[in-house]
């Protein structure tokens, strides 16, 4: 009796986890709860606008976590994201009103430098078989140094007016009552599960991030892939600090806290190193922490404190399902 | 290859670290043609001091690259920020200030976090990059709570001293020869035989009866104990807390640690080419400052010079790998 029932207690632990590892079940379940927390303690909580500005955020978060989440199923990871939002901002705040370049010529330079940066983390990590972390924390450095010397130490000027619109809470997509950025986020979302579920590129990045090898022998153009992921994260980074110009963003260090948020957000949502998630979860995983960061601030707390749970969040998804192998067994 | 240049390149591959040495002597030549005043050896208590808290952080960044498999700590700047901030605002004003309080909480501190660094990585088998950004937040948060919404500030005689001179001897280079002492320690132990043969591939090592947990566990202890000594350091030349700029003291550590042919591989590396890498970077913002750079440049440069080094390093190991293949 004792063998089966372990047997069966056994097999529905395995159903769990197998469950877990198809569908953030757990991350769900965390944000439904969150939020019903939130609606208990927190007045005003559960309003239009309350629920709006929070989409505002996780919308920021997860256009920033979207080129980390490519980068990361591909097995490397991007420290240069935060300087790539920064040069975003800056480019479309400094260029179109102190410098008068019309602003779709900003636009092209910022994403260019974006494409160009992006590159370089993905030719010089691959070519020098540098680990990717080292190389995108110089080329982030490199990067927001130079726009540092470039505006001697201060951005001046005013991001165009529909930057501003496009993260307003109260704005609205044709006539829909949702902000444009959560509507881009959305649009996103769809776009980027479609390509890395169901197109050659997606598989080719899943297959490169889960055994380079294998994949090399598969046929798939494996240094091409891992410099492609690079280059879309930085453009997603890019892109994203061009509308964040219009909350603010527009000055030096504007990225800086998106990285390792927008970090926290892909482990959060359960994406690990090496072709393990999809950008599903880190949507989720940014609506999780937007809600712990509204109630923490709802409560009362530091920013400090917010820090240290997020370090605790990492710290315990990770601990569930994204850990090594044993070195035993892998003599 | 062009075969004068072959020797050439058989010594630095040899000899990692000989490539760092050269260039901070340039460096060091340059920087006294470009201010005479930097000779003088009235200034080099000054010069010491505010160079042993980047060659420190360098130094705590080593042990946990060199245990390989993508070993690294990325939580060294903000473990020297919070214990430069727990020093000043928690124990200084509280009447903590002796040396016999300060040094061993620091030390346990240090030793401590760098220990919970090593069991998450190999106990709860962690990735590096993953175990120390929790560990990054949890300090970043932790010194912005303490700093609270004033930077606390505060100095005693010994920490004054060891800003400037203890007697004839500088402050800065007691610190980091006391760091360079206990690596020598170390040296003398098989720790870091073992250390070595678990960076170079850990399988074998533990195949050859390497307990490779412990080594690493070690290994992060080691930094984190050095990272200890750095907030002292960091501490006594600032006499103030201030939260912002871990991350920069992250960046120029890992600068130079690469510029001292440390491979972040684990396959390379020693302390002495972590100290010429850090005195090189050191060296190029003087130079840099005194060639009138502006300031804000000089990210851009700590960007540039981690992109080179790295470049510059990985060159050589390839170079040594199409030898022996």
């Amino acid at each position: 009796m004792t063998t089966i029932s372990a047997a069966r207690q056994l097999t529905s632990r395995h159903h769990v986890a197998d469950l877990q590892r198809r569908f953030p079940l757990v991350q769900v379940v965390a944000l439904i709860v969150l939020y019903l927390i939130g609606a208990a303690t927190v007045p005003g909580w559960t309003a239009h606008s309350t629920l709006m500005s929070m989409l505002v955020m996780a919308a920021l978060l997860g256009l920033a976590g979207a080129g980390q989440t490519i980068v990361v199923l591909g097995g490397g990871i991007d420290f240069s994201v935060g300087a790539f939002i920064t040069a975003g901002g800056v480019f479309i705040t400094e260029l179109p009103s102190v410098d008068h370049w019309p602003v779709w010529a900003a636009i092209v330079f910022a994403l260019a430098v974006g494409a160009l940066g992006g590159a370089l983390n993905g030719v010089i990590s691959d070519r020098f078989r540098i680990e990717p972390l080292v190389v995108t924390l110089g080329v982030g450095a490199l990067l927001s140094g130079v726009l540092t010397g470039w505006v001697s130490g201060a951005v001046n000027g005013t991001p165009p007016s529909w930057t501003s619109s496009a993260v307003s809470v109260t704005a609205g997509t044709f006539g829909i009552p949702i902000p444009p950025i959560v509507s881009i986020w959305i649009v996103l979302a769809v776009v980027a599960g479609i390509v890395l579920a169901r197109t050659r590129a997606g598989r080719s990045l899943y297959l490169n991030g889960t055994n380079p090898v294998a994949a090399k022998r598969a046929l798939v153009r494996t240094r091409w892939t891992w410099t492609a992921g690079f280059i879309v994260s930085a453009l997603l980074a890019t892109f994203a600090g061009m509308l964040l110009a219009g909350d603010g963003g527009g000055n030096l260090g504007a990225g800086d806290p998106y990285l390792f948020q927008a970090l926290t957000a892909v482990i959060v949502g359960g994406t690990m190193f090496g072709g393990r998630g999809d950008y599903w979860r880190t949507v989720l995983g940014a609506l999780i922490l937007t809600v712990v960061t509204y109630l923490l601030d709802a409560h009362n707390y530091s920013t400090g404190v917010q820090e240290i749970v997020y370090g605790l969040l990492i710290m315990i998804v990770v601990a569930m399902y994204g850990r090594e192998r044993r070195i035993r067994d892998r003599v | 290859m062009t075969p004068a240049l072959a020797p050439v390149l058989r010594f630095l591959r040899t000899r990692p670290y000989a490539f760092a040495l050269v260039l901070a002597i340039v460096l060091l030549i340059a920087n006294i043609i470009a201010q005479p005043a930097f000779a003088n050896p009235s200034n080099w208590d000054e010069t010491l001091a505010i160079f042993a808290p980047f060659a420190i952080a360098a130094f705590a960044s080593t042990p946990a690259i060199m245990s390989g498999g993508g070993g690294i700590d990325i939580s060294i700047g903000p473990l020297m920020t919070v214990i430069d901030m727990v020093i000043v605002a928690d124990l200084l004003p509280h009447g903590l200030g002796s040396p016999w309080i300060v040094v061993p909480v620091c030390l346990a501190f240090g030793a401590g976090v760098g220990a919970i660094n090593g069991t998450l990585v190999t106990v709860l088998r962690f990735q590096p990059v993953v175990a120390t950004l929790c560990m990054n937040f949890i300090l970043t948060g932790l010194a912005t709570q303490i700093e609270g919404s004033s930077t606390p500030q505060g100095s005693t005689w010994w920490t004054n001293d060891l800003a400037s001179s203890f007697g004839p001897i500088p402050g800065g280079l007691i610190s980091i020869a006391v760091v360079l002492l206990i690596w020598f320690g170390l040296s003398r132990t098989a720790f870091l035989r073992n250390l070595y043969a678990t960076g170079g591939d850990d399988a074998a090592a533990f195949s050859a009866g390497v307990d490779v947990t412990r080594v690493r566990i070690l290994a992060y202890t080691t930094g984190g104990l050095f990272a200890g000594i750095g907030g002292l350091a960091l501490m006594a030349v600032l006499k103030e807390g201030e939260a912002s700029d871990a991350t920069m003291y992250t960046l120029i550590a890992l600068a130079a640690v690469a510029l001292g042919g440390t491979a972040f591989n684990g396959k390379r590396g020693s302390l002495i080419g972590t100290l010429c890498g850090a005195a090189c970077m050191y060296l190029i913002t003087n130079v840099l400052s005194a060639a009138r750079v502006p300031d804000t440049w000089s990210d851009a440069v700590y960007g540039g010079l981690l992109l080179v080094a790295v470049i510059f390093g990985a060159g050589l190991a390839n170079a040594t790998q199409a030898r022996t293949a």
